[in-house]
């Protein structure tokens, strides 16, 4: 494949991802508004959001890492989709496979931190209490989430005998009985556990925790800055829904099939949100080292013997 | 049964007297009483050396009339081993400067706490 | 030649003569005391000399013209030459220490003082067991003499004792005597050889009887009270005599006894020696008192030379050179260390940090204690060295394990005072006089330890073949230590370049990777150097000194070339280490530690020697005897200096506490030696030997598990510097974890660690090493803001961060990628989920490291301070090179590094398809990632720069936080305790089990020597009694049992 008809392709699946992840935010707080019996916001909500911010007229710098932060974040997010396969289409290097060619599910496991140590050291730079607060949770909790998906996602390498993503994604081909889910029950229960706590939501919100201390890192972001944040906000959630669809529910062969999976990926934790408050972090830090856990060890030592 | 010789009788004394000394330098707590252990502990060893020396009916190894009185002039017959005899001599000496010594320490141990107790100079421990 | 028997009519003459000489004044009869011993240093120095040098054959000399049994003989043979040389040689010396102390008592202790030298002559050269009662006695009575003479009442006590005992000793020895005659009729040793007096009937009693008096002499634990008390309480220059001359002398009749005493008894002499050894030491480290803790040290000594004489047989030929080695150290450093006492005037441990006030002092007590514990260049390392391998190869490994633990007790109260010497506080303690006489036999001690520890490597040939070269320049770096730093730092430099250069091309890649990391990378550090002020006094030698013994290890082609650069390498670091603010604790622990580690390491050499014809360092490549165990051995040597969970505790505070640009040297290189060594033992075991899988499964267990500890502990740190440290404890799990894998991708991952960990680790040192020189705290919550005056900085610590935390695209991420498949590889997927739980909990330290120092409110006091030195900047951007070129290509490094490993460990598992890692499992295109993330992240920045290019520039306070604009930065600034939540949850894995564990282990042998000295009651009879129970105790072992 010509390489620019190649980056044509991924342009366009990044802004279906963009688009989509704001389309499903809109959602999902909508869904969380009727739940509490109110109409909530309107669906083009984030797009107002997104075209006022970058449209405001002033904006402010604390200071060149602040400045960057960001980029780093919205780079985050990008290159997580550039390195992510997004439509199974029965070739690595398919129309929508983008650049996961370049690496495998380590590659995407640690970029992921990319985006969130770039916003990070740029709120930190914003010297405002509250994003160092956020921060500070935030790491915390990645730390203890990533414990049992670590030892789910090492279980699944080893299933499969790979850390492709895409031939994750393949051997999971023909049916529903071929997914994760099934094939590994152990690992996929710690995924859909532990993704609880990636994707971020109640209870495992402490880290924006918005009546508490605003917004967490992007506190002291305003203008195109948060214009940035939010794009690669919307994008990074689609991503995260996106690696459990491939790693767990048989990956997505049209977008379709991807946006459903996702949707539903992404409804589980906000489901469990609405029902549950939110967690102090030594709570939730702890309950990630209970079941979720367990059911990681179990999911290992099934391979170990 | 053997006859209780010279010899026997002064190797049991000395061996009592090296018992009586021991028990004196390890009970007795006035530090002359240990200086005179030490010295009946010596005497002990110097009986024990002599008698250990000893040949039944001989006589001292000095040469004199009375050795030059015997029939044929056999000397080295008729006279005790003469090595121990020799030996003793320099183990008095020794045991004489030891003594003395250990009475100079009392001397200057006395002056310095006015006490012989050896309970009392025990500054330098563990 | 002047025969031997003018050595006592010498004596004799002048003694008599000074009493009727004196009153030509104590000078005169001073000097002639001295002239007479050094006439009889002249005649045994004849004889030594034609011993060594000529045919010369041992001669006995006849006294009263008759020949014995009639008359007493003496005899001088090679020994006795060697023996005597180093009575009067320490006399000679001891006699100008003390000459105006001698002078203050009179004339007749100048008398008495010589004829003590007289009599140890004597004992030393008779062949008759009556004539060496007599003067063993003479010998007694004239060291109590001289106590009593002393001024004060304190030693009286002690003298006192000293005769009690002695007499009681000797009594025995006299009934001995007198019984050996009853049955044997002869009182000549030689007789009782060729008679082999211990067949007769009561034999055995007789010699028990002679053999226990001159065992007590020795002092043997417990029965020694008397002796310690006589090193404490006299005068420095006795207890030098008695350490030196008088000591060594016994020692030497024991060696005769032993020749009729018969074979039996070797053993049990062995036996006493160890637990003398053992017992003294372990009560040493009890000790406050100088001079007291010396003399527990001279005891100990003793008993580890009777523990030699007792396997002489089976050390054979070597025992000489065993014997001697340990013997020479001890009789110098231990004669000068109570002649330094004398001149300090410091009693209790502490006051010893008065010394400092004269560094040179410093200096001579450092070389007295480091040949006393054996380290090289000293003879009794060498000797050391020859007694674990004799040992180990005629099996006697639980001996060598009980002398290698009496030596670490030793070290424990010698390195502990030495610490105070350099650390404790000495404002308030009065300097100390320095009288030129006293200085003297202190320096020529010294100066002969250096001077004999070259001799003694020079007579094996295996020893002869150690490089002295870099030695040499530490010495040299002693020398011109008064110049300033620019000129010590420049010449170091230089030489380090010019050696690496010289050194270059006769390395294979494998050392060549270390020798890199160890020389260039101190290079790099030293460059840091520069920034400093002044003189710097000390700080070249030593770590020149570690860096010599680093590229010893490298160089080593004997195992005993390897272990001389493991303790070369000990000592530079301990001073390195040492040299920080309140690192006092720390230094001890890190040589503790490493002494341990060495030891094992020693032990694991001889083990591997059995059944070699060499001690080439490919042994460890085929062990014969009890591999696995010298491969734990080993093991657990090297992991002391990677500071693996369990044998860690001591890195956080000496790495913590170090200067500024020795955390980098100590941490970033030094800790690769521990690497280096794992390595080799790893190549030793092989890939293909299962029968060590169980060895390498633990050290894996380890090595993840020191991962988690080290990164959790490092979160919880307020302070920079031991943030870093803990996190070098974590980041070393990793590479021991890959290393244990034994597998072609595990040991490239483990590689590729090394090499990052150097480059990041460096960097972050070097760079939080400034910072805090700039701002004057380690505490990362008094620093925040420092963006805005340190910028370059900060770029570092960023670009440290992210190679540490393994985000692509930089160069960490190369070695997590290689651990992920390196752990699918070989199935170890508990403990790689470990590892990679562990690198999840690295960021949150990172994140705090780079928050609270650099980001967050800048404080009021920090508002005017500068960017780091340039002097600092220059090798932190010339590695920051090194990681932008091995993140941007891997395979630049990874393709040779795979070509290294090959041998050992088969490759083919990686497979590289032009910049494009591809393993079974997975693949990674290091230069298109960079590139892929670099073009985003333009982009992303191209669309930001636009959408806000009217950005407006804020002040600090220009936020509102709690309903108002904050005007402290303290109320603001994030830092203090920043992981709460988590250690709420966490706080039961941050319990310091190991530390505990550890001080668990120190109490208890400190309340056990506290406990058993107490037998020590101060009583004279109670040490009688405890001669009386020796007696009997030793009786029913080996007679009545």
């Amino acid at each position: 494949m010509n390489i620019y008809v190649k980056l044509a392709y991924t342009f366009l699946g990044l802004m279906i991802v963009l688009n989509w992840g704001m389309l499903m935010g809109a959602t999902m707080r909508k869904i969380g508004a009727r739940v509490a019996g109110r109409h909530g916001i309107p669906f083009k909500q984030p797009w107002i959001d997104l075209f006022k911010n970058i449209g405001v007229r002033t904006t402010i710098t604390h200071g060149i890492m602040y400045y960057i932060g960001p980029v780093f974040r919205l780079t985050g997010g990008v290159g997580l989709f550039l390195f992510m396969p997004a439509v199974f289409s029965g070739s690595p290097y398919g129309i929508w496979t983008n650049f996961s060619f370049e690496g495998d599910l380590i590659l995407i496991l640690y970029f992921q931190v990319f985006g969130m140590l770039g916003m990070a050291l740029g709120a930190g730079e914003g010297g405002h209490p509250y994003a160092a607060m956020g921060i500070a949770r935030g790491l915390a909790q990645h730390a203890a989430v990533e414990l049992p998906l670590t030892l789910a996602f090492l279980s699944i390498a080893i299933q499969y005998d790979t850390f492709s993503v895409y031939k994750i994604v393949e051997a999971q081909q023909g049916g529903f009985q071929n997914w994760v889910l099934f094939t590994n029950p152990f690992a996929a229960a710690a995924v859909i556990l532990a993704m609880l706590g990636a994707l971020g939501h109640s209870p495992f919100n402490l880290v924006k925790a918005p009546n508490e201390i605003l917004i967490g890192p992007a506190t002291e972001y305003e203008g195109s800055y948060l214009g940035f944040m939010q794009s690669a906000g919307a994008i990074i959630h689609v991503m995260e829904a996106m690696l459990f669809m491939n790693l767990v529910f048989g990956g997505a062969t049209n977008w379709f099939e991807l946006i459903l999976k996702t949707f539903l990926i992404y409804f589980w934790s906000v489901f469990v949100g609405i029902v549950f408050p939110r967690f102090k972090i030594e709570q939730s830090v702890t309950w990630f080292f209970k079941v979720p856990l367990l059911l990681g060890v179990l999911a290992i030592l099934m391979y170990s013997f | 049964m053997e006859q209780l010789d010279l010899g026997h009788i002064s190797l049991a004394i000395g061996f009592l007297l090296i018992l009586i000394g021991f028990w004196g330098l390890l009970t007795q707590k006035n530090i002359i009483k240990i200086i005179v252990a030490f010295t009946i502990l010596d005497t002990g060893i110097n009986i024990l050396i002599v008698s250990l020396g000893y040949i039944v009916g001989k006589t001292a190894p000095i040469v004199d009339n009375s050795v030059e009185q015997l029939e044929n002039h056999n000397v080295v017959n008729s006279i005790v081993d003469p090595v121990p005899q020799a030996l003793v001599l320099t183990a008095i000496v020794i045991g004489f400067g030891v003594t003395a010594l250990m009475l100079a320490y009392a001397m200057k141990l006395f002056n310095a706490k006015k006490t012989l107790e050896i309970n009392k100079f025990n500054d330098l421990k563990w | 030649m002047v025969t031997p028997i003018f050595i006592v009519a010498i004596a004799l003459g002048v003694g008599f003569s000074i009493g009727v000489l004196n009153k030509l004044g104590k000078n005169f009869t001073g000097g002639l005391v001295l002239a007479a011993i050094t006439f009889m240093t002249f005649i045994s120095y004849q004889w030594f000399y034609a011993f060594t040098f000529g045919e010369q054959t041992p001669t006995y000399v006849y006294t009263a013209g008759f020949k014995p049994p009639f008359s007493i003989n003496l005899l001088m043979g090679q020994y006795e030459a060697i023996i005597t040389l180093m009575i009067n040689s320490i006399g000679l010396l001891g006699g100008i220490y003390m000459f105006n102390s001698l002078k203050e008592r009179g004339s007749n202790a100048q008398v008495v003082y010589l004829i003590l030298i007289m009599a140890l002559n004597v004992i030393v050269m008779t062949r008759d067991v009556f004539n060496l009662f007599v003067f063993l006695e003479i010998s007694s009575i004239a060291i109590a003499g001289l106590i009593l003479l002393e001024k004060g009442t304190r030693s009286m006590g002690a003298g006192f004792k000293y005769v009690l005992a002695t007499s009681i000793i000797s009594s025995i020895l006299l009934i001995g005597i007198i019984f050996s005659y009853f049955i044997t009729g002869t009182l000549n040793v030689d007789d009782f050889i060729s008679l082999s007096i211990s067949t007769y009937k009561g034999g055995a009693i007789v010699v028990f009887l002679i053999m226990i008096a001159v065992i007590l002499e020795l002092k043997p634990f417990p029965a020694n009270g008397w002796g310690l008390d006589v090193y404490e309480g006299s005068d420095p220059g006795f207890s030098a005599i008695i350490s030196g001359a008088s000591a060594t002398a016994s020692l030497y009749v024991l060696y005769k006894i032993m020749a009729f005493a018969g074979v039996e008894w070797n053993y049990y002499i062995s036996l006493i020696g160890i637990v003398t050894f053992v017992g003294s030491n372990l009560l040493g480290i009890k000790q406050e008192n100088t001079r007291r803790m010396l003399g527990y040290s001279s005891i100990g000594q003793v008993g580890l030379l009777m523990v030699i004489l007792g396997f002489k047989d089976i050390l054979g030929e070597n025992t000489p050179y065993i014997f001697f080695g340990i013997l020479i150290s001890h009789y110098l450093a231990k004669a000068g260390l109570f002649w330094l006492s004398g001149i300090v005037r410091a009693k209790g441990l502490k006051e010893w940090a008065v010394i400092r006030k004269k560094p040179f002092f410093l200096f001579l007590m450092g070389t007295f204690i480091f040949a006393l514990i054996g380290f090289p260049p000293f003879p009794s390392f060498f000797a050391k060295w020859t007694l674990v391998m004799d040992l180990v190869q005629s099996g006697n490994i639980v001996w060598v394990a009980a002398i290698l633990f009496g030596s670490i007790m030793e070290a424990v109260y010698l390195f502990r005072w030495f610490g105070y010497a350099i650390k404790e506080e000495n404002k308030h303690l009065e300097d100390f006089k320095i009288e030129i006489h006293k200085i003297i036999p202190v320096w020529i001690v010294a100066i002969a330890l250096y001077g004999f520890g070259y001799f003694v490597s020079q007579l094996t040939e295996v020893s002869s073949t150690i490089n002295f070269i870099p030695f040499a320049f530490v010495i040299l770096l002693f020398a011109i230590d008064f110049l300033p730093i620019f000129v010590k730092n420049t010449v170091a430099i230089l030489g380090m370049a010019f050696y690496f250069y010289t050194i270059y091309p006769q390395l294979d890649n494998f050392r060549l990777i270390f020798e890199v990391i160890f020389i260039v990378g101190g290079i790099l550090a030293l460059i840091a150097g520069y920034a400093y002020k002044g003189k710097r006094e000390g700080f070249y030698p030593v770590a020149i000194l570690m860096y010599a013994g680093l590229t010893g290890i490298i160089e080593a082609k004997t195992t005993l070339e390897f272990f001389y650069g493991w303790e070369l390498m000990t000592a530079g670091s301990y001073f390195l280490i040492i040299r920080g603010h309140r690192s006092m604790p720390h230094g001890l622990s890190y040589m503790l530690f490493s002494l341990g580690g060495a030891y094992a390491i020693l032990a694991a050499f001889g083990i591997a020697s059995v059944g070699q014809d060499s001690i080439s360092m490919s042994i460890i490549n085929n062990i014969q005897y009890i591999p696995t165990w010298a491969y734990a051995l080993l093991i657990v040597g090297f992991l002391t200096k990677t500071a693996s969970v369990g044998l860690h505790i001591w890195l956080p505070g000496a790495h913590g506490e170090a200067e500024s640009d020795v955390s980098p040297m100590v941490s970033a290189i030094l800790l690769k030696a521990g690497v280096f060594g794992v390595a080799l033992t790893l190549i030793g075991m092989g890939a293909e030997n299962n029968q060590y899988s169980v060895l390498a499964y633990t050290l894996g267990w380890i090595g993840a598990i020191t991962a988690l500890v080290g990164n959790l502990m490092a979160v919880f740190q307020e302070d920079a510097k031991r943030l870093l440290a803990y996190s070098s404890i974590g980041q070393l799990g990793y590479i021991v974890f890959g290393l244990a894998m034994m597998t072609h991708l595990g040991w490239l991952g483990g590689f590729s660690y090394v090499i990052n960990h150097f480059l990041y680790k460096a960097i972050l040192f070097l760079t939080i090493g400034a910072v805090v020189l700039r701002v004057g705290t380690h505490n990362m919550y008094e620093m925040g803001g420092l963006i805005k005056r340190m910028p370059l900085a900060f770029i570092a610590v960023l670009i440290g961060i992210i190679a540490l935390s393994g985000v692509p695209p930089l160069s960490g991420f190369t070695g997590k990628w290689l651990f992920y498949n390196a752990v699918l590889d070989k199935g170890w997927y508990l403990q790689g989920a470990i590892m990679f739980f562990s690198g999840g909990i690295a960021f949150l330290y990172l994140w705090r490291l780079i928050h609270t120092v650099f980001l967050g409110q800048l404080k009021d006091n920090h508002r005017t301070v500068k960017e780091i030195s340039i002097w600092f900047l220059i090798p932190i951007y010339t590695l920051i090179v090194g990681i932008l070129v091995y993140s941007a290509k891997p395979q630049w490094i990874l393709q040779p590094l795979a070509e290294i490993i090959a041998p050992f460990f088969p490759s083919n598992q990686l497979v590289w398809n032009g910049g494009t890692a591809i393993s079974h499992y997975g693949n990674w295109a290091g230069t298109m990632v960079m590139a892929i993330i670099g073009i985003a992240f333009l982009a992303v920045l191209g669309v930001q720069l636009i959408s806000t290019r009217k950005a407006h520039k804020v002040k600090q306070f220009d936020i509102t936080y709690a309903g108002e604009r904050p005007e402290r930065p303290e109320t603001t600034h994030v830092a203090y305790n920043v992981f709460e939540g988590l250690y709420k949850a966490m706080w039961p894995a941050t319990i310091p089990l190991v530390e505990t564990f550890w001080n668990k282990i120190t109490n208890y042998l400190h309340d056990t020597a506290g406990f058993t000295r107490r037998i020590y009651s101060g009583n004279g009879q109670a040490y009688m009694l405890h001669i009386v129970f020796f007696i009997l105790v030793t009786y029913l072992v080996i007679i009545g049992g």
